[in-house]
């Protein structure tokens, strides 16, 4: 399962301190949430008590600028961070702020905008979640219906969000509106920062293929939101929007979490449990899935390495999502295999962080089962596989 | 089909389709009641419950074909009722036993739901297990760990397979029996799992099976569960393709029916080219079984690596091209996904059979 590392050795050092400072803050639970985590996010508080504690020793969000509470680290030292934080199944807090919003304050927010907001996304104290799909708007984002009217010093919202992944959670969301419906729908949109807490919102959760409580809908009824909270231009929120996604795309190392799916799989094959270690044709697909892993690394690395922090990568984050998403289904699916009959018990409570009973699945297939369900959900959020396609199709291929 | 299975087909489907809800389904199984009492009496009222056994047992005397047909209504209709579980073991082991004689009228009314336990952790044991049936002064003890029965927690009986030190055997025991401590579990597909430990003494009479005759019997369950996973699989990639069209129609985004982008009428072509290729190698799977053909072990193999290959493939797409909604536990296609998903291992994997198949044309 050796993905050839590309990091110089004298990263070595970084690499020591970064585990030094894992075995000491990561608790048994902390470790626990990170292990049974079964989808992009995991349990809830113990996320935000390690972002918590990230931000304490200063490393709240590497990938920001210096001057709003980044590390100045380097890729390689990104990546690093990162690759030792998933292997040492550290907790993921719920990130929409830190990796979609914070980029969009920086360079479309107002001085008193990133100073009002930066510092509670950084900490954790505030969780955002966000605000773009609608019932009758998924992958025609553009055709959104959620509207925004002038009343005074404030805009009046009125619609409905849907897939607002943790909203149930959130304190604030970032939301696409509709300000002008007299113009072609991409010019009449704008970006809006609302405080969840505000009268008239409503959150309904669903409950996930999975059997977990992650995506909600959140209901507007006439929400009252100062124009104090419109991020950038009026009517010029498709462009925040689209730059946003690309942050969403490409602004994960995929390979990371690909090569933790592999080595999940290193293990699984060396257990009793294993069903597929007579099987060379499954030898075979696992060593193929590896080099296609090894071809996105050095894909992540070549995209990184020509941007700058806070840089955004353009449609080549298309090329990423599809990728890193597919490759993700595709591992999920051979651990499905390798796990066989011994994944079919769904027990929800074994997800808790503090679980420590016993469970009815062998215990390294517990969270199997779950992940191959939500590994489907990828293709679909954040812009669909289709939709990438189509993006690269125009944008890179120029057709 | 014959006018025979015509009926039975019109009369299964709509006697399902009157008495399944979606949303009755998903409540129930949150309640960890996976066998509705009433629908299982329905089904021995109906007959499915006789359909292997002879005439001369009360039985109707059907053979895979038909039994098949319910297989493909329980993927179509979501059934979580223990069906073809209990039908794949009366088939092949119980149909093999004399001593299964006594208990087949039980078995018929439905008041004995007799459910094999063949897995234990390690992959070897589905064919050598490690679970001992052991002679004793008095009589026999069965000692070991059966785990991931799916629908155990519907069983009133387990038929266990051991090794009894002089080749396989097949044990009946009582789910109630003094013990055996059995944990059940609720499972992805709804259907709800046992895992068991046995360490109980064993007389003469649950003794089913032994030697050659327990080996033969293995042998015949394996490729019956493999054509009946298959057939239910089958109908699930169906009832998962339909529910997508109907749904691609309806949704629309860009100002026009998700129908409408040819890129998605090709996937959902290919999805039928697929589930019709797959039906036509599940009924041939039932008809070389049926005439006892010396390709049945080639079909039944055949037919589980295929629909195992196409169920995930079908099931996947069909979430796929609905989006989001896919993704919910609330909406219905997610729901084939994992059932599907949960039969590609039952009893035999799709690995365990492309390998068995090779082996058979080597």
């Amino acid at each position: 399962m050796n993905a050839s590392s590309p990091l110089p050795t004298d990263s070595d050092a970084f690499r020591a301190a970064v585990r030094d400072f894992l075995r000491e803050a990561l608790t048994p639970e902390l470790i626990r949430a990170g292990e049974r985590t079964t989808s992009v996010f995991s349990d809830f508080e113990a996320g935000r008590q390690w972002q918590s504690i990230l931000h304490q020793r200063g490393w709240g969000a590497p990938d920001w600028p210096l001057e709003y509470g980044g590390t100045g680290w380097d890729i390689q030292q990104r990546y690093i961070f990162q690759e030792e934080c998933r292997q040492a199944n550290a907790p993921t807090p719920v990130m929409m702020g830190i990796q979609m919003l914070g980029p969009m304050l920086m360079h479309f927010g107002t001085p008193s905008q990133k100073e009002r907001f930066l510092p509670g996304i950084i900490s954790g104290s505030n969780v955002w979640c966000q605000g773009y799909s609608e019932p009758g708007s998924g992958s025609d984002l553009a055709s959104l219906k959620t509207t925004a009217e002038h009343d005074g010093d404030d805009f009046i919202v009125n619609g409905t969000k849907i897939w607002t992944s943790m909203a149930h959670y959130s304190d604030w969301i970032f939301c696409l509106v509709r300000t002008d419906k007299t113009v072609k729908p991409q010019a009449g949109i704008s970006f809006l920062l609302i405080d969840m807490a505000t009268p008239g919102i409503t959150v309904k959760p669903f409950t996930s293929l999975d059997g977990e409580v992650e995506q909600c809908q959140v209901f507007f009824e006439d929400v009252r939101v100062p124009t104090a909270n419109l991020l950038g231009q009026e009517n010029q929120g498709w462009t925040v929007a689209k730059s946003l996604l690309e942050f969403e795309r490409g602004g994960q190392h995929f390979t990371i979490d690909l090569k933790k799916q592999l080595s999940k799989m290193q293990h699984m094959m060396s257990s009793e449990t294993c069903r597929v270690t007579a099987d060379p044709t499954f030898a075979y697909r696992v060593a193929e899935t590896q080099i296609d892993v090894m071809a996105l690394e050095q894909t992540e690395l070549r995209i990184k390495g020509s941007l700058t922090a806070g840089d955004n990568p353009g449609a080549l984050s298309s090329l990423v999502k599809v990728s890193g998403t597919e490759l993700g289904q595709r591992c999920a699916e051979l651990l499905i295999e390798a796990a066989g009959q011994s994944a079919i018990p769904w027990q929800s409570e074994v997800l808790a962080p503090s679980y420590e009973g016993s469970t009815a699945a062998a215990s390294e297939s517990v969270t199997t089962m779950a992940e191959y369900i939500n590994s489907r959900a990828t293709t679909i959020y954040g812009g669909t596989a289709e939709i990438q396609r189509s993006i690269i199709a125009k944008h890179v291929l120029g057709l | 089909m014959t006018e025979e299975q015509t009926m039975l087909w019109d009369t299964a489907d709509r006697y399902l389709r009157e008495n399944t809800d979606f949303n009755q389904r998903r409540d129930q199984i949150a309640e960890a009641i996976y066998n509705q009492p009433q629908k299982w009496q329905a089904f021995a009222e109906m007959g499915w419950l006789a359909m292997p056994f002879p005439e001369s047992m009360d039985g109707l005397n059907f053979g895979l074909r038909e039994i098949a047909i319910l297989a493909e209504l329980c993927g179509q209709y979501l059934v979580t009722e223990p069906l073809i579980d209990t039908l794949a073991v009366a088939s092949t082991v119980l149909m093999r036993s004399e001593r299964a004689t006594a208990l087949v009228p039980d078995v018929i009314s439905g008041e004995l739901i007799a459910i094999a336990a063949i897995d234990e952790p390690t992959a070897e044991s589905r064919l050598s297990p490690s679970c001992t049936l052991s002679q004793t002064e008095s009589g026999w003890h069965l000692q070991g760990k059966k785990y991931w029965i799916s629908a155990g927690a519907s069983a009133t009986h387990f038929v266990v397979l051991a090794d009894s030190g002089n080749g396989l055997a097949w044990v009946l025991v009582a789910k109630n029996a003094e013990g055996l401590s059995c944990e059940t579990f609720p499972t992805h597909d709804g259907k709800g799992g046992a895992n068991c430990h046995f360490d109980l003494p064993i007389n003469d009479d649950q003794i089913l099976l032994m030697g050659d005759a327990a080996a033969e019997a293995l042998a015949a369950f394996r490729e019956c569960a493999m054509t009946l996973s298959s057939a239910e699989t089958l109908g699930a990639a169906q009832a998962a393709l339909d529910t997508t069209v109907d749904y691609t129609k309806q949704r629309e985004q860009f100002g026009q029916p998700l129908a409408s982008f040819q890129a998605l009428q090709h996937r959902m072509a290919n999805m039928l080219i697929q589930t019709e290729t797959t039906r036509s190698l599940v009924y041939a799977a039932c008809d070389a079984a049926d005439r006892d053909s010396p390709d049945r072990g080639r079909f039944a193999r055949a037919a589980k690596v295929k629909s195992a290959a196409v169920g995930r493939k079908v099931t996947q797409e069909a979430i796929q091209l609905h989006g989001g909604i896919a993704t919910t536990d609330e909406y219905i296609v997610g729901h084939f996904f994992k059932r599907v998903t949960a039969l590609e291992t039952w009893v035999c994997s799709k690995g365990e059979a492309l390998q068995e198949f090779m082996a058979l044309d080597a």
